[in-house]
C-alpha cells in the first residue's frame, strides 16, 4: 500500500527499521522490569546482612534475658522482650474470636444490606486509621479517661482495634476459599448453619486462618506508635522482670528500641538499639516461616490435601 | 427427644447470631468512637483556647509552651514527604506488579513473593533504625549536607509503601481479562506495548486504589519518619534540610505537652487532620472503585 505513494521509502525496509525500533523498546522495557524486581530483593537482602552484621556482637545471653540499665553500659532487654509477647498474646485474644466472628457474619450470614455495608465500611475506615492516631485514642480513652495510666491492658486493646480489619478479611479470604459442596453437604444432614459453620466450614479453613494470625502477630509484635502513649515507654520494675499484671505499665522490644535512641543515658545506646532491631527482624522471619509451615500443616491436617 | 435437640440447636443458632452480629457491631462502635473522640479533643483547641482555624492550619510558628500552633510546617512536611514517596514508589511499585503479573516465570514469582512479604513484615522502627544508621550518613556524605531531612524521609517511605503498591497493583492487572492480551497480541504489539497501551489503561482504577493506599500508609507513617526527617519545627525549604511532619511532631512532643493544656489540643488537631485526611482517601477509593462498575 505504502510504496503506492510516490517518495515513500520502500515499505521493507521502513517498517523492518520500526519493528526494530518497537522490538528494542520492548526489550529495554523488558529489563527495566526485571532490574526493578531485583533491585527491590537486592535491598531486602541488604537489609538483613547489614542488621545481622550491625547487630551479632550486641547479642548474648545477658542481652536477651537481662534488665534493661538506667546508665551502664551492658544492659539487656530481656522484660522488653517479654512484654512483647504479654502484649500480643492480650492482643490475640480480644482480636481473634472478634474479628473471625464478624468475618463469619460477614462471609456466611449476611446477606445484601445496609449493615452488612455499614460494617464493611466500618472495617476498611479503621484500616486506615494511622497508628499514632490509634495510639492518641487510646491515649484518650485507656490512659486518661479510666486513668489506667500506662498498662499493658490499654496497649493491648489500641493494638486490637488497628488489627480487627486485617484478621476480618484474613477471615473472609479464609472462608472464600471453602468449596459450596461442604456448606451444602452439611446442611444436607441436617445441620444448622451454626453447627455447619463450626464443624464444616471453620475446620476446613483452619489453614490460611491460623496462617493469617501469624502474619498478624508479626505485625502486632513490631508496632510501636500505637504504644507509646498506651502502654508506655518504660518497664515496670516490679517483682520480676516477667510482669504479668495487665494494669502495669509495659515497654515492648519496638518501643524499646524508640526510647533508647530517643533519650537513653547508656553509653551504649546505638549497640542496645542494634541489637533490639535483630531482634525484632529475627522475630518477623521467625513469624514469616512459621505462618507458612504451621498453615500447611493444618491444612494438611484438617482436609487430607496440600494445599 | 428428636424434638429437644432440634429445639436446643435452634436456641444454639440463635445465640450464635447474636455473637455473630455483636462482634460485628463493634467495629462500627470503634470506627464511631474513634471519630468522635477525636473530633471532640481535635476542636478543643479552637473553642475552648480560642485559636483560630486559620491560625492553625496556615501558622509558621510553633511553640507548643509558648502558645504559637501554627501546625503548616508540619503539614508541609507530611505532603512533601509523601509526595516525594509516592514520586518513587508509586511507578516502581506499579512496574514490580507488572513483572509479577506478566513477565515472572513461576519460580522466580515463588522466590521473590516471600521476600516482598518480609518487607511487608519488617517494622516501621527498624526502617527508620536503618535509615538513621545506614542512609542519612550516606546522603550527608554525598550531598555534604546533615543527612537527616525531607529526602531521606521520602526515600524510607518510598521503599516502605513499596510492598502496599507492589501487591494492589499486582491484582488490579491480573483481574484484566486474558482476552484482551491476545487481541493486543493478534494486532501485533510487543509485550511492553500490550503492558502500556492495553493492561495499565483497563487496570486503571485498581492502579490508582494501589497509589492512594500507598499515599494512606506514607502519611500516616510515623517512627521511620521521625527518625530520619531531622524534626526541625520550620517551613521546609530544602529537601536536605531538617524539618518534621504531623506525624513525628506528635510523638516528639506528645509526652511533654500536660494534660489539659493547650498544646496537647494542638497535638489532637494534628491527630485529628491526619484522621480526616484518611477517611477522606477511603472515599476517594470508594470514588475510583465505584466509576469502574
Amino acid at each position: 500500500m505504502a510504496s503506492a505513494i510516490a517518495g515513500a521509502p520502500p515499505v521493507n525496509s521502513f517498517s523492518e527499521s520500526h519493528a526494530r525500533g518497537r522490538r528494542l523498546v520492548d526489550s529495554i522495557a523488558t529489563v527495566m522490569l526485571w532490574a526493578a524486581a531485583i533491585s527491590v530483593i537486592g535491598m531486602l537482602i541488604l537489609f538483613v546482612v547489614y542488621l545481622f552484621v550491625q547487630g551479632a556482637s550486641a547479642i548474648s545471653w545477658h542481652f536477651l534475658v537481662g534488665y534493661p540499665s538506667a546508665a551502664d553500659a551492658g544492659g539487656g532487654v530481656g522484660p522488653e522482650i517479654f512484654n512483647s509477647f504479654y502484649v500480643l498474646i492480650l492482643t490475640l485474644i480480644f482480636t481473634v474470636p472478634i474479628s473471625v466472628l464478624a468475618g463469619v457474619y460477614l462471609q456466611e450470614y449476611a446477606g445484601p444490606g445496609r449493615f452488612r455495608e455499614l460494617v464493611q465500611f466500618s472495617a476498611e475506615s479503621l484500616a486506615t486509621v494511622p497508628s499514632i492516631v490509634m495510639g492518641l485514642f487510646g491515649l484518650i480513652v485507656f490512659v486518661s479517661l479510666f486513668h489506667w495510666h500506662f498498662t499493658a491492658l490499654g496497649g493491648a486493646l489500641t493494638l486490637t482495634l488497628l488489627n480487627l480489619p486485617t484478621m476480618m478479611r484474613v477471615t473472609q479470604e479464609a472462608l472464600s476459599g471453602v468449596p459450596a459442596t461442604y456448606r451444602e453437604a452439611s446442611m444436607a444432614l441436617g445441620a444448622t448453619k451454626w453447627q455447619t459453620v463450626l464443624r464444616a466450614i471453620l475446620p476446613s479453613a483452619i489453614g490460611p486462618l491460623t496462617t493469617g494470625v501469624v502474619l498478624v502477630s508479626g505485625r502486632i509484635f513490631g508496632e510501636t506508635a500505637a504504644l507509646i502513649f498506651t502502654a508506655g515507654a518504660s518497664v515496670s520494675y516490679g517483682a520480676s522482670a516477667y510482669d504479668f499484671n495487665p494494669f502495669h505499665t509495659a515497654e515492648t522490644l519496638a518501643v524499646h528500641l524508640y526510647s533508647t535512641q530517643r533519650e537513653a543515658l547508656v553509653p551504649d545506646a546505638a549497640q542496645i538499639a542494634n541489637g533490639s532491631a535483630l531482634v525484632l527482624l529475627v522475630m518477623v522471619l521467625i513469624f514469616n516461616v512459621t505462618a507458612r509451615l504451621v498453615g500447611r500443616q493444618l491444612t494438611l491436617r484438617f482436609t487430607g490435601k496440600a494445599p | 427427644m428428636v424434638a429437644v435437640r432440634a429445639n436446643k440447636a435452634h436456641r444454639e443458632e440463635r445465640i450464635a447470631l447474636g455473637f455473630l452480629m455483636t462482634s460485628s457491631a463493634i467495629f462500627v462502635l470503634a470506627i464511631a468512637l474513634i471519630i468522635g473522640f477525636l473530633a471532640y479533643n481535635g476542636t478543643l483547641l479552637f473553642w475552648h483556647d480560642h485559636v483560630s482555624l486559620p491560625a492553625f492550619l496556615f501558622g509558621t510558628d510553633w511553640d507548643g509552651f509558648g502558645g504559637k500552633f501554627g501546625a503548616a510546617p508540619f503539614i508541609a512536611g507530611s505532603l512533601l514527604a509523601t509526595g516525594f514517596a509516592i514520586l518513587i514508589g508509586g511507578p516502581l511499585g506499579v512496574a514490580i506488579g507488572l513483572f509479577f503479573s506478566e513477565l515472572a516465570p513461576e519460580r522466580v514469582a515463588a522466590t521473590f513473593k516471600p521476600a516482598i512479604e518480609v518487607l511487608v513484615g519488617i517494622p516501621s522502627i527498624v526502617y527508620g533504625w536503618i535509615g538513621l544508621t545506614l542512609l542519612v550518613p550516606f546522603i550527608a556524605k554525598v550531598f555534604h549536607a546533615e543527612g537527616d531531612g525531607l529526602l531521606a524521609a521520602g526515600i524510607v517511605l518510598s521503599i516502605m509503601i513499596l510492598p502496599t503498591v507492589i501487591s494492589l497493583s499486582e491484582d488490579a492487572l491480573r483481574v484484566v481479562p486474558n482476552s484482551l492480551r491476545e487481541g493486543s497480541a493478534a494486532l501485533g504489539a510487543t509485550r511492553w506495548e500490550t503492558m502500556s497501551r492495553v493492561l495499565i489503561p483497563a487496570a486503571s482504577s485498581g492502579l490508582a486504589v494501589a497509589v492512594i493506599l500507598g499515599i494512606a500508609r506514607a502519611i500516616g507513617e510515623t517512627l521511620a519518619v521521625q527518625l530520619v526527617l531531622g524534626n526541625a519545627a520550620v517551613m521546609p525549604s530544602s529537601l536536605l534540610l531538617a524539618a518534621s511532619a504531623l506525624t513525628s511532631e506528635i510523638v516528639m512532643d506528645m509526652g511533654d505537652a500536660p494534660e489539659g493544656s493547650a498544646f496537647r489540643h494542638a497535638l489532637f488537631s494534628m491527630a485529628l487532620l491526619l484522621l480526616l485526611i484518611a477517611m477522606g482517601l477511603i472515599l476517594l477509593i470508594r470514588f475510583a472503585l465505584r466509576k469502574r462498575t
